[in-house]
């Protein structure tokens, strides 16, 4: 064994994808044992290079070796084969089968009912869980059905499934996404805890501070060509910042004091339900002001979607108020509320914030395309449409295929963004919503976003931020209001509170105790 | 072989149109072995069907006929066709199937016949009225579709399809019981002042017939890609058509745009209607669900959803509906291998969507920002 000090050695590896080299020659030596980072921007390549180790793509030119064998490898069967696993960013379980049931799909544990029908072997499979996920430290019951958990055990379970299948090599696709602040630390640990028992990791991640925290060495991708592979002690967060996306990058974000103004939004008393009948925003009343940044915390499924799209009018209001401006909008539509200056970033881009199998120009326009810019009698304005598009894409530095042309289904996450938040920050709105601005965007695009809303506070309209990302709360609000359970459970000043408290909160501490 | 796919039918450019003529090329192809196999000459066949449209001489005609007159003949069932497909490629734009087309035209050409087209109303008049009951007919036809699919979430496949058969079964009562002709046991003929086409007209030695709506047809698909293309109206039921939330989010009301589309298609299948009963048959067979409004589902998936697309579509399937009468009669094979050939086309037509699907597969999954999206 010694003969390998590399367990995975990927040598010159090129691949192309209709108009994009993804990975540009790109060799990495990973050891075996360690935690191995992969840094780097939206369309980087680093996703493209690990589902080629996990056998989703086969690369144009270049060699593998998994323990120093040279290995073709063909399909994640086959990687699963040569004790390569991975944990995608969005999760592959089944959510009407139980935790067993999942790990076990695919490698079922046969037994012969009566001597002679072959079936699964639940019975053993359930034992063989309970024994794997106490010997790695990862609590889980293996029959609890999937849809019952959250987040961060159904990405246990996916851990676990790795693990099942003998995994040597795991590979974790930006598996702190979705997570609190707590939860991180701990799949931190269990990762440590997994190195510790001679995993190899590699982990695909934007959070500079999280490979700080864990990796031992790092590879740092910036468009599709390998810039670096770094000892993460000996090297700063400034520094793999700057590799990243190739130029300084500040942290904290540039802001001064806030100035606020009228309460632009006040919502009272506003309860929502969402689509199974159930409350989840409960009785929540607060106020934005004009030049204020008042940010959301607040842990993933706590309300937080059907409170942003009950202001928007996308969702129906049980009871309460909504008003933009002192006027009641409670029962306008969708459209009268932008026409009144509400500009909406929401969370889920595909679905709702665009249409995708528009182009780039028409999406640019999807909330204007009918005013007297652009339609002319109910003619579109073709030029008009151009012009918009090409105005848009030039200042917010959208990039695509084709420009306006564009079916923006082609556009990576990064992009899509930036022509939603071009589109909502355009309409210079006197309240604007942002929803998970910065979701699955990379450092670049993110300090990008985060300087328009603080331009957007600065113009003088109010900002109402709605993150999970705890880092985003503290940088940019102004007043932070911490929702739990559909309830908003504190408002303070952003100087007034910790990151620990807001932290608490989210877990649904009560006054007082913060 | 995959890199000839990719290279046949891979790329942006035009690629539609490239795999509908593939599932055309594809589809006479496997026509062809049907031929050889019950024993008669291919080429001859499809020269068969040339022929019976007008588009390839015959060797002999009778008087006062030649390629000229079957080629008039044969736009004049081209002109429902072309409506009857663009009422299925504006639903499918705007989101919404619409198997109604049958039951749409049946109403667009009942009401026209036993109004119009039963009375003694001048041609300048006739004609005009015929048309507006047949727009009129079938978008109330739709408009009830679309409305009970916004205010009772009813499927439209669902409602559409029951349709064909509740209107076709109450038109086939009334036509029974008031309007039977009891010798052709169909519908009386309706006036030569308000049918729109003019059958066996003399002119230059020749019997022609003359279908007066087939520029109308053009002028409509013309008329709809620049609706769905440059309009307001086209890019709310678009933008409803591919993402419904996304659409609600920009503020399109969707109800209002799901119960346009319906209009716009219900009104294009009553053109359809009337072009059909009212001009190429002249009367309505009691009973009978028409086939073209399910022919019309193919040629609008062949002609890839888009009003230009389907004239040419409609072009193809017409030749061979109506070329097969001269093919039957040529070659002694039942006319149904018409019926045959354009199944073979619609499944081929149907996996359009498939068949892009599949080469941008081979393409390499997606563009590089695929890369980044987790398949």
């Amino acid at each position: 064994m010694d003969n390998a000090e590399y367990i995975v050695e990927m040598k010159h590896i090129t691949k192309r994808f209709p108009g994009i080299i993804a990975n540009d020659d790109v060799s990495l030596s990973i050891r075996r044992g360690e935690i191995f980072a992969l840094l780097g921007e939206n369309g980087a390549g680093k996703s493209t290079i690990m589902s080629i180790l996990f056998g989703m793509y086969e690369p144009d030119a270049g060699e593998i070796f998994i323990r120093g064998k040279k290995v073709n490898i063909k399909s994640p069967r086959m990687a699963t084969k040569l004790g390569i696993g991975m944990v995608h960013q969005h999760f592959k379980l089944v959510s009407n089968y139980t935790i067993a049931e999942n790990i076990i799909l695919g490698q079922e544990p046969r037994k012969k009912l009566f001597g002679f029908l072959p079936a699964v072997d639940f019975d053993r499979a359930n034992r063989d869980i309970a024994r794997l996920s106490e010997s790695y430290g990862l609590k889980v019951e293996p029959e609890a059905l999937i849809s019952d958990l959250n987040v961060s055990s159904q990405q246990r379970v996916e851990i676990l499934k790795m693990l099942y299948r003998d995994a040597e090599i795991l590979i974790f696709d930006e598996p702190t996404a979705v997570l609190t602040p707590q939860e991180i630390e701990a799949l931190l640990n269990i990762i440590r805890g997994l190195r510790d028992s001679g995993k190899t990791i590699i982990i695909i991640t934007h959070k500079l501070n999280e490979i700080k925290a864990i990796a031992d060495r790092c590879a740092i991708l910036n468009r599709g060509r390998l810039m670096a592979v770094k000892d993460v002690k000996e090297t700063s967060t400034a520094e793999m910042a700057r590799l990243m996306v190739g130029r300084e990058v500040s942290f904290t974000v540039d802001k001064a004091g806030a100035e606020p103004g009228e309460t632009v939004l006040k919502v009272e008393k506003l309860t929502v339900c969402n689509e199974d009948g159930f409350e989840a925003v409960k009785d929540v009343s607060f106020e934005v002001k004009a030049g204020e940044i008042f940010a959301l915390a607040g842990v993933s499924g706590n309300g937080q979607n059907e409170l942003a799209d009950a202001i928007a009018g996308l969702e129906r209001v049980k009871s309460g108020h909504i008003f933009l401006c002192g006027e009641d909008i409670t029962d306008r539509t969708i459209r009268e509320r932008a026409e009144e200056g509400l500009a909406y970033i929401p969370e889920d881009r595909q679905n709702v914030g665009l249409v995708m199998g528009f182009t780039l120009r028409d999406n640019l326009a999807l909330k204007s395309y009918y005013g007297p810019d652009f339609a002319k009698k109910g003619v579109l304005d073709e030029e008009a449409l151009n012009d918009n598009g090409k105005r848009l894409i030039e200042k917010y530095d959208i990039r695509s295929g084709k420009g306006n042309e564009t079916v923006v289904s082609s556009m990576s996450g990064g992009n899509q963004q930036k022509a939603i938040v071009a589109r909502e920050i355009d309409m210079e709105g006197r309240l604007i919503i942002f929803m998970q601005p910065t979701r699955g965007l990379d450092v670049g695009a993110i300090s990008n976003i985060h300087k328009q809303i603080v331009n957007e506070r600065d113009r003088g309209a109010a900002v109402l931020l709605i993150s999970l990302e705890l880092d985003e709360v503290m940088n940019l609000a102004d007043t932070i209001g911490v929702i739990y359970n559909g309830r908003i459970n504190r408002i303070a000043k952003a100087s007034e509170l910790t990151v620990e408290d807001v932290g608490l909160f989210m877990l649904g501490a009560e006054k007082g105790e913060g | 072989m995959k890199k000839l796919i990719v290279r046949l039918l891979g790329g942006e450019k035009r690629q539609m149109l490239r795999i509908s003529v593939f599932a055309i090329a594809v589809s006479l192809i496997v026509a062809s072995l049907i031929f050889i196999v019950i024993g008669k000459n291919p080429i001859s066949a499809y020269g068969n069907l040339l022929q019976g449209s007008g588009l390839m001489p015959k060797r002999s005609y009778a008087g006062k006929q030649n390629m000229f007159t079957d080629f008039m003949s044969f736009l004049d069932a081209l002109t429902p066709m072309i409506f009857a497909s663009l009422a299925v490629a504006v639903a499918l734009k705007g989101g919404m199937f619409n198997i109604g087309v049958s039951g749409m035209m049946l109403a667009g050409g009942f009401f026209a016949s036993v109004s119009v087209g039963m009375s003694e109303l001048a041609a300048p008049l006739a004609k005009p009225i015929v048309i507006i009951i047949g727009i009129t007919a079938g978008a109330l036809v739709g408009a009830l579709i679309g409305w009970l699919k916004y205010r009772f979430n009813i499927n439209e496949v669902v409602s559409s399809i029951m349709l064909n058969y509740i209107l076709m079964y109450i038109f086939t009562f009334f036509i029974n019981s008031y309007y039977i002709d009891p010798i052709s046991r169909q519908s009386t003929p309706v006036s030569e002042m308000s049918r729109l086409s003019l059958k066996a007209v003399r002119t230059s030695g020749l019997k022609l017939d003359i279908p007066l709506a087939f520029p109308l047809a053009i002028l409509t698909a013309v008329y709809i890609r620049f609706f769905m293309e440059r309009t307001t109206a086209g890019f709310e039921i678009k933008a409803v058509g591919l993402s419904r939330r996304a659409a609600g989010y920009a503020g399109i009301n969707i109800s209002r745009s799901i119960i346009k589309t319906m209009v716009i298609s219900g009104a294009l299948a009553g053109l359809a209607g009337v072009t059909y009963f009212c001009g190429y048959m002249g009367s309505i067979q009691p009973g009978v669900v028409p086939g073209m409004g399910f022919n019309a589902i193919a040629v609008a998936l062949l002609g890839n959803n888009d009003p230009i697309g389907c004239i040419f579509a409609s072009f193809l399937i017409t030749i061979l509906s109506k070329g097969a009468i001269y093919l039957s009669s040529k070659q002694g094979v039942d006319i149904e291998i018409a019926d045959l050939i354009t199944a073979v086309i619609l499944i081929f037509a149907a996996c359009g969507e498939f068949i892009r699907r599949f080469v941008s597969r081979i393409e390499a999954e997606d563009i590089l920002e695929g890369g980044e999206q987790k398949a």
